[in-house]
């Protein structure tokens, strides 16, 4: 955890939370655990609101807590930092959501995504329905959306909380059962259709402590699934891509999605029948047996054929594939900031492993003054780095004799990267709500004479009158107002695309790395 | 006079015999009716024609016949400083040899060694070549040897100086013809992994290319090719994949990723990230980077 992501931490925090939950989580960020009092002095907020505060983290799962080690009945709050970042993700969740199940999915979403993780299904539902006409078709299709997400686990039942009963004051725990995350509720639609008339209440519903919420790892599993599919169709064209789509899904059927380093074997044959089954790709299915050799023997790597049973058995070598994936990701930073011929240097030392200074402009064919100046500057950067070897001796001969090779560290290069692009979110937001804050009037003003026109149609005014309201904004106040509207969506567009390369260097930090990440089954 | 030139023929058939090199004994057991005398008069003619060379093995002497072929262009009104100056010139071989090491080999002062480096030049027996490694640094060699790659750095150098756009020039070119290999590969639909067979390119198909294009003023051989090759594949743009017997081919291949997000906001590619923050002269709100995109 680094400065730059206590800072971007505290800024989305801030955004959607306020202050008061910004600086408990502040206070929480720099600790393992802490207890509401410690809490409490430290922030110097009154105890209430600390409480809130901490209320409002844990509904959305920010939070976690549990019984003191020497104090059995005192809670220690802990924060989940890594899971911050998703609250920036969520445009992306309901997004895939729109894609996979339209509409009806991506406002279930939206709604889970509100109202954090204490919600119940039929609330849900209820609150949904309520946007739109309430009919029982349409309520049918919402419940089938539900469970089918629930199938496809995308929405995962939520610990159930275990409350002693008054005179018990121990800390309350969650228990949680594997088998239960993905069973399927009952849903009652003639009692929610009561429920919205108004004829019964939320609390008749049976299971009502059922609670349901996002399964953020699924969602990033299909993130990720994405970024290798679109690599490969980028590099070895849309037949190999849709193989390779085909490869992964079968291997979720016997692999745990976040193994490490590589997934389980299937074999040839397992392939070809999916494939032969599912896909109307006649050019995939008519030359399978080269596509897959295409995929084994590509530098990058996805693909590994460890032995021959069944025709072939294959793993998927997520390592590789981020590794490759991770340098693909720092070669276009080191492109668009130090130029082609930079870039084309750390590939030299990427490929040569170890390389001394006079090899490097040879080999890299760029001219002696240029190719040290651009290595230096890398080094510097902390794109790459030097291993000093001493020769023994020296002595009273003057000064030892050392060799000064360049090497590639990708694990502190991506970490490198990740502060720089924390930073760079942190900017866009930074500078997003000081667009915001700055032409704060302007934007006032316009929002109020919207209002004012909206309801000048309603009532029927005539056209001139509206005209002659409209031009109360002039055209330079206009001019103005277009400009920053540009600006923030601008910057909003960056943020997203940036979330984009956090994430391949999370997945490759997972992937690659031993280091602990925000994947975590759920727990 | 005509009888010493007979011995010394004499003796140089007995030298000759011995490739390793005559002692004096040798020459004394084969040639047993010749006096001692008459026998140094024979080698001294021969050592004066440059036809054998004295050895020195531990205590012994030993006479040696020279390579036909190698013997010496010099003139023979050349002195004696000449003639050693010209050897260690010729010892260097085509790598040429420093003026310092042949200061260091002949034991002459620098101003004699001078005079003589110069005479030897213009009677065009020997040349200075400068070094591409240290520009400074002039090396000798003979005036018909064509230079070693490692001094004259081969064909990317003119005149020490490194030629970078002939450089970039032949990595474009290079480039464009996988590509185009690529392109014609793939509108031939015969699945993929003849696709993959007919975009690979050997060493010699590019040289080919490259030579028909004419853009090479000097010759480039396969070895140079191969190094322009090599600066495509280091910058990302081919790969470079060996076959089953050894020898490489080369295509072209697209990057993975698309421009990763990063870099498509000033932050990425910003020179002073490192001192960006909330305090201080460089923030993001009055950071000229970002006013410049927003803009």
């Amino acid at each position: 955890m680094s400065a730059d992501y206590l800072h971007l931490c505290s800024v989305i925090l801030k955004q959607c939370f306020g202050n008061v939950v910004e600086s408990v989580a502040n206070c929480l960020f720099s600790a393992t655990t802490r207890t509401l009092s410690q809490i409490v002095s430290t922030t110097k907020l009154p105890r209430k609101e600390v409480c809130v505060a901490l209320a409002v983290l844990i509904r959305f799962r920010l939070v976690s807590f549990e019984p003191s080690q020497t104090n059995p009945f005192l809670p220690e709050y802990s924060l989940r930092r890594e899971d911050i970042i998703f609250l920036l993700r969520h445009p992306r969740y309901i997004y895939l959501m729109q894609n996979k199940y339209g509409n009806v999915g991506a406002s279930i979403t939206e709604e889970l995504i509100h109202s954090g993780s204490h919600t119940h299904v039929n609330k849900v539902l209820l609150n949904c329905l309520a946007d739109e006409d309430v009919g029982t078709a349409n309520a049918e299709t919402h419940r089938n959306t539900f469970l089918q997400m629930i199938s496809d686990h995308y929405i995962i039942k939520m610990p159930e909380l275990i409350e002693g009963d008054d005179q018990d004051e121990s800390v309350p725990r969650f228990q949680s059962d594997e088998c239960e995350y993905f069973r399927h509720p009952n849903i009652d639609l003639h009692l929610l259709s009561m429920i919205s008339k108004g004829e019964a209440s939320l609390s008749d519903s049976k299971e009502s402590n059922m609670m349901w919420t996002l399964n953020y790892d699924r969602f990033h599993q299909d993130f990720r699934d994405a970024i290798m599919v679109d690599s490969i169709k980028r590099k070895l064209g849309d037949s190999a891509a849709e193989c390779f789509s085909f490869i992964l899904t079968l291997i979720y059927n016997t692999t745990d999605p976040w193994q490490r380093k590589t997934s389980n074997q299937i074999t040839f044959m397992e392939i070809k029948q999916t494939i032969e089954r599912k896909s109307n790709n006649l050019d995939l299915i008519k030359y399978l047996d080269q596509y897959i050799s295409l995929l084994t023997d590509d530098s990058l790597g996805f693909l590994r054929k460890v032995g021959d049973m069944g025709n072939g058995q294959y793993l998927v070598d997520m390592e590789r594939a981020f590794e490759s994936l991770a340098f693909a990701c720092i070669e276009s930073v080191i492109t668009e900031r130090f130029g082609s011929k930079a870039a084309r240097i750390f590939r030299v030392i990427r490929f040569k492993k170890f390389i001394e200074q006079e090899d490097l402009q040879k080999e890299a064919m760029i001219p002696a003054k240029e190719a040290k100046s651009l290595a230096y500057n890398l080094f510097q950067e902390q794109f790459i780095h030097v291993k000093v070897i001493k020769k023994p001796g020296g002595g009273s001969n003057g000064p030892a004799k050392a060799f000064y090779l360049y090497q590639v560290k990708q694990k502190d290069t991506v970490r490198m990267l990740l502060d720089i692009s924390f930073k760079a979110l942190y900017n866009a937001i930074e500078r997003s709500s000081y667009e915001k804050f700055e032409h704060k009037g302007l934007i006032d003003k316009s929002q109020r004479l919207d209002a004012i026109v909206e309801t000048m149609r309603e009532r029927g005014e005539s056209d001139e009158f509206i005209a002659e309201i409209m031009e109360t904004f002039t055209p330079p106040e206009c001019e103005i107002l277009k400009k920053v509207k540009n600006r923030i969506q601008a910057l909003s567009k960056a943020e997203l695309t940036l979330d984009n390369s956090i994430f391949l260097l999370q997945m490759y930090q997972h992937h690659c790395t031993t280091l602990p990440t925000s994947i975590q089954k759920f727990k | 006079m005509a009888a010493a030139a007979d011995i010394a023929q004499l003796v140089l058939a007995v030298i000759k015999g011995i490739p390793t090199g005559a002692t004096n004994d040798d020459l004394t057991k084969a040639l047993t009716d010749i006096p001692a005398a008459t026998r140094v008069e024979g080698l001294n003619i021969l050592l004066q024609q440059g036809g054998i060379e004295i050895l020195k093995k531990g205590e012994k002497l030993i006479y040696r016949a020279k390579d036909p072929e190698k013997v010496s262009a010099l003139p023979k009104d050349a002195d004696n400083e000449e003639k050693v100056v010209y050897g260690i010139v010729e010892e260097g071989g085509n790598k040429g040899i420093w003026i310092r090491d042949i200061r260091m080999k002949s034991n002459l002062n620098m101003t004699q060694l001078n005079k003589i480096l110069k005479n030897l030049e213009t009677k065009k027996l020997i040349k200075a070549v400068k070094s591409v490694n240290a520009s400074k640094k002039k090396v000798y060699m003979l005036y018909n040897l064509e230079p070693d790659r490692t001094v004259t750095g081969g064909a990317w150098y003119q005149d020490q100086d490194f030629e970078v756009e002939f450089v970039d020039v032949l990595n474009q070119q290079c480039l464009r013809f996988l590509q185009m290999k690529r392109e014609n590969a793939e509108k031939k639909r015969e699945g993929p992994l003849v696709l993959r067979e007919m975009s690979c390119c050997t060493v010699n198909e590019v040289h080919k290319f490259i030579s028909d294009l004419g853009v090479s003023k000097v010759n480039l051989d396969e070895d140079d090719l191969e190094t322009i090759l090599k600066t495509v594949v280091y910058d990302g743009n081919a790969e470079r994949v060996m076959k089953s017997d050894g020898s490489y081919v080369y295509r072209a291949v697209n990057s993975p990723l698309p421009p990763t997000g990063l870099i498509q906001m000033p932050c990425g590619i910003c020179p002073v990230i490192k001192n960006c923050s909330d305090c201080g002269d460089v923030t993001a709100i009055n950071c000229q980077y970002m006013k410049d995109w927003l803009d």
